[in-house]
């Protein structure tokens, strides 16, 4: 009898213990459940208060949601400060452009009036500095723009020949000048690619070519992969020292051996954020005073 | 902050008269998101180097940190999940599996390690690497480049702090290992990967960021 009841006890208890457990496995499970639906949420970045149900919540779950809910505030901080600037940028560009090009506009005029050799030179100078502010100008707004997301570029399947011929013939004139032979080897390669923003690249990389190069040639030849086209520009120039060929395509980056007159250090930045906004890259090759290869690859799919 | 650090990594194969100093106080760091190659001639050291970024070789001396841990601290098990979770790999040989299609290699790491696939991540890596149309394929009906390229998206798909590639493009064409490489950094910049790839090729390695050199077990240059 005494057994019994004994036995009877033991029973319940163990009954109890069991269910107590059963309920805390499931009490857990809901919470780890909980916790990683406001990490999930988190990591999506669209995690918000109403997220947070302060009923059911433990101590753990609420220093989580303190922690989270900070992050978030210093993540948007950091998207705003980041719209700030890129606004001001944008502003700057704008606003100083019609001053620039009026500068460049007098100068112009200025230097073709009746003066000395010296005031003349003094005039070409101040032409030729206002230009390099113009181009700064103009691919800063084109770099905001770009990177604000008020352009997007459009990649559609085009021939490149068309791309390469037009950029050729802008470029002849300052071949001509320079003493350089340009040449262009194209069949019908075709690739994904934005003609305008990709112009804009492509015409960076063989101006480049042409600035740096005194004698000798700047050859563009188009090659087919199975992935890719590959637009390579090989120059006869000065060429750039290993320890500098990955800073090239930094912005404002220009290497010590060029002098201050020339390039401002920002097209080929440009030219690497367009190439790649439609998954595209530019490879370089190149050897201190044998030339250099710059290769921009356009995706073909 | 660095994803992968190492301090003075050392090690030596052999002793007396025939020690060989495979690597004799290697330091350095890469940065998240940063694509390294490490160049070398066989023999260098490099291949030692790149095993024991993986964990898949303990040095004599020295630590190795990926992000922010520790990783000769583990124990051999330990070790082989963090190896899985944070490290992909690209090897010369592909080592995809034959009997599994290329969507089946692609998430075998994830589904080994017990997890769900990010479906949606998953198809943003297949489609860059223009694998779309593959993916019922055979390891065996595909080209070397394209067998890369699943090897390539295998390595992506578990997230891993880095991957490290071993001669990618050791097996291919000069043409395909172009193809290739090019989807490798593509990739690496769009899904903010850091890539550390040893290779003996030149034109292969400038299309990394930076450039390490190593000679006899030491960096040269790159550091």
């Amino acid at each position: 009898m005494k057994n019994d009841v004994l036995l009877l006890v033991l029973i319940i208890v163990s009954a109890v213990a069991v269910a107590y457990s059963i309920y805390c496995h499931i009490r857990m499970r809901q919470q780890t459940r909980k916790l990683d639906e406001m990490l999930d949420k988190a990591i999506d970045g669209s995690f918000t208060e109403s997220c947070f149900d302060e009923s059911q919540l433990s101590y753990i779950e609420n220093k989580m949601w303190k922690y989270l809910s900070s992050s978030e505030i210093s993540a948007r901080k950091t998207a705003e400060e980041k719209a700030k600037i890129k606004t001001l940028i944008a502003d700057i560009s704008h606003q100083t452009k019609t001053p620039v090009s009026n500068i460049l506009l007098y100068s112009e005029l200025l230097s073709e009036c009746d003066l000395s050799d010296m005031e003349k030179d003094y005039a070409n100078r101040i032409f030729a500095q206002s230009e390099k502010l113009s181009f700064l100008i103009t691919s800063l707004v084109k770099l905001s723009r770009l990177e604000t997301g008020i352009i997007a570029l459009s990649p559609k399947e085009n021939d490149i020949a068309p791309m390469l011929r037009d950029i050729v013939v802008q470029a002849q004139a300052k071949a001509d000048e320079k003493g350089l032979s340009l040449k262009l080897e194209c069949g019908d390669e075709k690739a994904v690619f934005d003609e305008k923003w990709t112009n804009e690249a492509v015409w960076n990389i063989i101006d480049n070519a042409m600035k740096y190069t005194d004698n000798g040639s700047v050859k563009i030849t188009v090659k087919e992969y199975e992935m890719f086209a590959c637009i390579e520009i090989s120059d006869t120039g000065r060429g750039i020292p290993e320890a500098e060929q990955a800073q090239i395509f930094s912005r404002f980056y220009r290497s010590e051996n060029t002098s201050y007159e020339e390039g401002v250090g920002i097209g080929l930045y440009l030219a690497r954020q367009i190439v790649s906004s439609e998954n595209g890259y530019i490879k370089v090759m190149s050897e201190v005073g044998k030339g250099s290869t710059f290769s921009v690859f356009l995706s073909k799919l | 902050m660095a994803i992968l650090e190492t301090y003075n990594l050392k090690k030596i194969y052999g002793s007396g008269e025939n020690e060989v100093h495979a690597l004799d106080g290697v330091s350095l760091e890469v940065e998240q998101g940063e694509f390294v190659s490490i160049v070398g001639t066989s023999g260098s050291g490099k291949s030692t180097l790149l095993h024991m970024l993986g964990g898949l070789d303990r040095p004599d001396d020295g630590d190795v940190f990926v992000d922010g841990k520790d990783i000769f601290s583990l124990g051999d098990e330990e070790l082989t999940i963090f190896r899985r979770r944070k490290i992909g790999f690209v090897f010369q040989n592909y080592n995809l599996v034959p009997s599994l299609n290329v969507y089946e290699n692609i998430v075998l790491p994830i589904q080994l390690d017990g997890r769900e696939p990010d479906k949606k991540y998953i198809d943003s890596i297949i489609e860059t690497l223009g694998l779309t149309e593959k993916l019922d394929n055979l390891p065996n009906n595909l080209s070397g480049g394209q067998q890369q390229r699943v090897a390539i998206a295998r390595a992506l798909a578990a997230k891993p702090a880095i991957i490290l590639a071993d001669e990618p493009t050791g097996n291919l064409d000069s043409k395909t290992s172009q193809d290739v490489m090019g989807l490798l950094k593509i990739t690496g910049e769009r899904f903010s990967q850091t890539i550390v790839m040893i290779t003996h090729n030149e034109e292969i390695a400038q299309m990394a960021d930076r450039i390490i050199r190593i000679e006899d077990g030491k960096i040269v240059s790159g550091k």
